[in-house]
Order: C-alpha cells, then structure tokens, then sequence
C-alpha cells in the first residue's frame, strides 16, 4: 500500500492508494501515529485508490477515532469506494467519524 | 522404531517392522493433491517401490535409491499403486528412469490396469488435474477374477525382464476375510506380501501388508468432501472395504498405517479415524459426481461466495469492534474487551487473505478447478470455527450471523456433492415484502425493553450491546414500496428469497443510496419485483460482477430469476421474476 502525507490548512492527509489488509494495517496506523505523534491534531484520511479494507483495518480506525476525540480534534475520512463505504457503514462505523465527498470540502469545512 | 513408537524415518532406510529381512525407505510428503507418499521396500529378493507419486523429482530422487540398491546387488524391480489415480504415478510416465521399458513390473488391480492402458483421463483423475496421460500396460495384475476361480493355488508368474512372484488368491469370504486378497511371495528370502481390494475411493483400491505395516492409499480421505465422489467412488463399496479392513486390523499383528498422503498412523488412531470414516460415508447416499464441470462450477461458486463472506465477516468483527468502542466510551472496558473472545479477527483476515493470494495465483497460472475449490473448502472449514455464533447473534444483527453460517454451510453442502434443502411455499409478495422492509427499519428493541431491563444487571447488559451493536439496515434511507392492487402469490423459497432481498438492500444502502425503490407487479404468469436505486458512484468491475453473479445464483436457489442492471448514470435495478400462482 502506498501512503502519502501531505499537509495544508493545520490538517494533514494521509493519501492512501491499494488494500488494507492484514499485511498492510499495521503500516497505516504506524503512518497515523508518526502524524499524531508529531503533534497533529486534524488528520483525514483519503480512501479514494483504497480497494479493499479488512477487520484489522477498521481497527486501525477505531484507535484513530479514540485518539482524536479531544475537543478541537478532527478526524475523518473522504473519497470512499462504494466497496469500502459499504462495510464502513454496515458495521455502523460511518456513526463515530465524519465521511466526506473529497479533500477539498473536508478541510473547507475543518 | 527409529522416529520413536510409532513413526518410521522419511528418507531413510530402515527395518520394515515385523518383516525379517525386509528394509523399507519412506518418502512422506506434506499433504497435497499433486503427489503422494511413496514406499521403497527391499527384500533379498526384490525391490518394491509403493505409488512412484506425482512429481518428477519425487521418482528422480527414488530412482537414485533404487540405483544404488540394485548396483549392490541386482534385483527384479516391481512398481506397486496402491491405486491409478495420477497423484500416486504419473511421475512413472514423466521420469525416463522408470520409464524405460523393462526396466520394472507395474503391479496394479486389474480395473486400474484396465485405466492405464486405455489411458482413461476421467478414472485416472487425469482431466480433473489437467494432466495428460499416455497409455501404460500393467505387468502384473492384481485380485483378478480369473485368479479367483482357483483359490488357494499358488501360480507361478514369470516378467519379462526375468522378474518372478508366486502369487495365490484367497476370495472374499473363503477366509474370515471379507476382502478379496493375493498373497505374493518375490522369493525364498522375502517376507510374503499380501493385498486386500478395497474399493471405494476408486474402483482399483487396494490395501497391501508386510509384516506389521499396511499401505492404505486414500481410504482414510475418501469420504472428504471433494474427494468423495470422484470419477470411480462408490459408497456401497467404501462401506463394505471399510468394514473389511476392521477385522484386518484385529487379526493381522499391524502396528503402523502408511497412508497414501500424510504422516503414518498407529493402528489404535487408525481404527477411530476408519470409525469416524465410515460414519462420514454413511452419510454420502445419492452424492454428485464430482467431475471435472462439477469442480469448475464449484470453484466459480466458490470464488462468488468467498467475496461475500469477506464481506460479512469483515462487518461482523467491525460491529463488534464498534460495539467495545461505545462501550469503552461508557467506561465499561472489562465488558469491551470480553467481545474480542466472540470471533477473532486476525485469524480471519489471515484466512481471507490466504484465500485471495491462492486465487490470484490461481488465475495467474491457468490452475485446475479442483484446486481452488478445495482451498475454499477449507478455508470455510476453517472459518465455522472462528466465530462463537449463538453469542454473536445476542449483539449484532442475528440476520448477519444467520447468513454468514448458511452461506459457510451451504458451500460445504454442495462441495460435498448434495443440493442445499430448499423449501418452495407459496407466499404473498406484498405481505413478504412489506414484512422485511419493516423489520429492516425499526430498532429491533424498543426504549421500553431497554429500561424494564434495567433492575436485571445481566439483562440489562444484554440488551445494551444489543442495542448498540444492532442497527436497522433501512433506518436512515428512504424506501417506497409500490404493491401490486391485489394480493400476489408465487412459489418461492421463502428463506433464499429473503436472503436475497436482504442481500440487495444490504448492497444498495451499503453504496450510499439515499432512496430505495421497490415496485411490485404481476403479468400472466409471473411476478415482478423491481428493486432499484442510486448510489453516489459506480461499483469495481470484478467485485460486482461477482456478487451479481452471487444475487444470480441466489435467486436460483430461491426459486425465481434475477437480471441486475448499474445504469451510468449509477441507478441500480435488481429485478426479480417469480413463478406466480394464479
């Protein structure tokens, strides 16, 4: 999986591009935690080349959910595949963080 | 023995137990379909090689060691199958060394001779592995029915590369054997060798004892599903073999079972395993064959399933992790963690992944059906056993967990060779319909059942979770129901035909359809029920030919059929056409 980290707005994005799978999630969230380790408190993730997303994946959300839920903190994801979108909301996920459209409206709204 | 009590050493030669002046050299492979075990005897009268195997290599490196023998001192050299099937000898055709004519006596069963020299690709499994095979004749033919007619007289059999056996053949029931045998003796020196038919896995089976070891072949496999019903199974004569083998056991002084895959076998383990083997094809009456179609159908299925059941599995584990989430929030941590025990993500991911990474080299490499469908059999094997359902069901949506374990079942059923139950009734439509929509929008539990719980401490936990882990699929989405003017009845299967609906309604809200459409009509004979809907952006190609493929099928099983359209401008109709009763 290809992850870039591009910062603008006070907010950085993590662009991901392939599958979050076993092999894969605990790559994610290390990337997430150098973010927020560094102090960033707005993260959005981009899922727009994300194909596929495992259990351990939505886990790494979770854990970014729990350790952005902070008053001023942000955390989001936007560009959902409808494969992806519809686990995310089957599993009732879609109810702890915010989905957007695109990167543009979600920093235009943070 | 060398390994210990109860294992002979791979690649080494060793005394064969309970057979004086007989050493044995066993290759024992990991489990597989492409190759089996191999068996090396020496006596000082002959060399025996038990099932060459299927690999090239595996017969090259034997080949050396049967070289090596016969250069200390030369010896006739009989190839023994413990049936025709070509994972046990196409290596014989593929390796010059064996092939070389002369060079070694075929023993086979006279139906597996048969095989061989009209090179049958179906009775060889040949087709099935998309292997192809020339014709071989058999040298020596083993339990013939002209040796029958003459039991007890030994007869002299002289091959033509000088090679000599004295055979005598003992038929069922002339002893308190039930199995037709041949007792072979290569010399004066060498320990008598005996062979049992044992149809059942194959027409040709049989069973071969020295001293204390019995070569089974596959009889321990044969009633797997994927196996069973092969080309040449039969459950009448499985039962019958397995039921012959069991006395063998008691009488024989065997100790070790050398199977034809896998690791060798003490007789006490051998005898609950045969047991349970027989308890297994006793329950394999009227199974389909399993051809090569068959195999391909099923691993088309297979791979439909497969991408639902990651789809359901990977909600189930995220609802739970959803529910711990919120409960972590009401700080009841110790109650959020207990949920982790209820299915156990990691193993299934790790099993989903596996089945993916098969198929993707499944497809890369033009890899035989049969393969593939296996691999799906046992990953779903293993995936009944990852999640602990009655308690799961209690916390997220019952429907969830109901569907995963048919979906698990039913390929189990129809990998074993059987058609799932289906249940055609007559329903009415709108009712059904109606029914499934409503209770796919209310909360299942009301405010009223959550706080008359609230004196109970477990129940009141219990109907906690529930209420968080459980959401109604249609709550936030927008559903119109255009009903036909009178009551509409048609033969269906009420269960898939639900599932099926569940499935569509599940894939459209999933995909972000704000607004679901369901128009009902009839027209002469048949029902028409129109799901449509827009989703904010079109499907993957491949997923969602798969699980329209999936629908497809479904709707089979159902009873009805199903045409799915995905308009571009992303409006997406399922139409279902149903036999109505009029």
């Amino acid at each position: 999986m290809e992850i870039k980290t591009t910062s603008k707005d006070n907010a950085t994005t993590l662009s991901l591009n392939g599958r979050i799978d076993t092999a894969t999630a605990p790559e994610l969230e290390q990337a997430i935690n150098k973010v927020i380790d560094g102090g960033q408190r707005k993260v959005l993730l981009d899922f727009a080349g994300v194909t596929y997303i495992s259990s351990g994946g939505l886990r790494v959300l979770l854990a970014t959910a729990k350790k952005l839920k902070n008053p001023g903190d942000k955390f989001g994801i936007c560009a959902l595949t409808p494969e992806v979108l519809k686990i995310l909301k089957l599993a009732g996920f879609t109810s702890i963080f915010s989905i957007y459209a695109s990167e543009g409206e979600t920093l235009a709204g943070w | 023995m060398p390994a210990g009590n109860d294992q002979l050493v791979s690649l080494e030669w060793q005394p064969l137990p309970g057979a004086g002046g007989a050493t044995i050299f066993p290759l024992i492979r990991k489990i597989d379909t492409v190759s089996s075990n191999s068996y090396l005897i020496q006596t000082p009268d002959a060399i025996i090689l038990i099932d060459p195997g299927g690999l090239p290599v595996q017969a090259e490196q034997l080949m050396q060691v049967v070289t090596e023998c016969r250069a200390e001192k030369e010896r006739p050299f009989f190839i023994l199958l413990t049936h025709a099937h070509v994972d046990h000898f196409i290596a014989i055709q593929n390796t010059p060394a064996l092939a070389v004519a002369g060079a070694a006596v075929l023993m086979v069963q006279e139906e597996g001779a048969a095989c061989l020299e009209r090179g049958d690709a179906a009775m060889t499994q040949a087709a099935m592995f998309n292997t192809t095979i020339v014709p071989i004749k058999a040298g020596f033919q083993l339990v013939t029915s002209d040796r029958r007619e003459h039991p007890g007289e030994p007869v002299e059999l002289c091959f033509s590369n000088g090679a000599l056996a004295t055979v005598t053949a003992f038929p069922a029931g002339a002893t308190s054997m039930s199995l037709n045998r041949e007792t072979i003796v290569f010399g004066p020196d060498s320990p008598p060798l005996e062979v049992f038919h044992t149809p059942g896995h194959s027409r040709d089976s049989i069973c071969i004892h020295m001293g204390e070891l019995l070569f089974i072949g596959d009889l321990l496999f044969a009633a797997n599903p994927g196996i069973a019903g092969l080309v040449g199974w039969s459950q009448e004569d499985l039962i019958r073999s397995l039921d012959g083998i069991g006395p063998l056991l008691e009488t024989k002084e065997i100790s070790l079972l050398c199977p034809g895959h896998g690791r060798l076998i003490p007789v006490a383990d051998a005898q609950k395993m045969l047991a349970l083997v027989k308890r297994d094809a006793a329950t394999l009456a009227d199974i389909a064959e399993f051809n090569p179609d068959r195999a391909a159908e099923i691993a088309t299925y297979a791979e439909d399933i497969m991408e639902q059941v990651n789809q359901l599995f990977t909600v189930m584990a995220g609802r739970l992790y959803y529910v711990s989430y919120v409960l972590d929030e009401l700080e009841e941590s110790g109650t959020a963690e207990e949920l982790g025990t209820l299915i156990n993500g990691d193993d299934i991911d790790e099993l989903l992944d596996a089945f993916r990474t098969f198929s993707e080299e499944h497809h890369k490499k033009k890899g035989v059906s049969v393969h593939l469908a296996l691999k799906a059999g046992q990953v779903i094997g293993k995936l009944q056993r990852t999640f602990r359902t009655d308690e799961l069901a209690h916390i997220i949506d019952p429907g969830i967990v109901r569907r995963t374990e048919r979906l698990l079942a039913d390929y189990i059923t129809i990998f074993r060779g059987f058609t799932p139950p289906r249940e055609v009734t007559v329903v009415d439509l709108s009712s059904l319909i109606g029914a499934l929509v409503g209770g796919l929008t209310i909360p299942p539990l009301s405010s009223d059942a959550v706080f008359s719980s609230a004196d109970d401490e477990k129940a009141f936990a219990r109907v906690l979770l529930s209420s968080i882990g459980t959401r109604p699929l249609l709550e936030e989405v927008n559903v119109g129901i255009d009903n036909a003017p009178d009551p509409l009845f048609v033969t269906i299967d009420r269960e898939n035909f639900i599932d099926l609906l569940t499935y569509i309604l599940e894939d459209l809200v999933g995909k972000g359809s704000p607004a679901i459409r369901i128009a009902i009509c009839g027209s002469g004979s048949y029902a028409t029920v129109a799901i449509s809907g827009t989703t904010p952006s079109s499907s993957a190609g491949c997923e969602s030919r798969k699980t329209d493929r999936f629908l497809a099928g479904l709707c089979e099983r159902a009873g009805a059929s199903l045409a799915v359209s995905h308009g571009e401008d992303t409006r997406n109709t399922y139409t279902i056409q149903a036999n109505r009763v009029v």
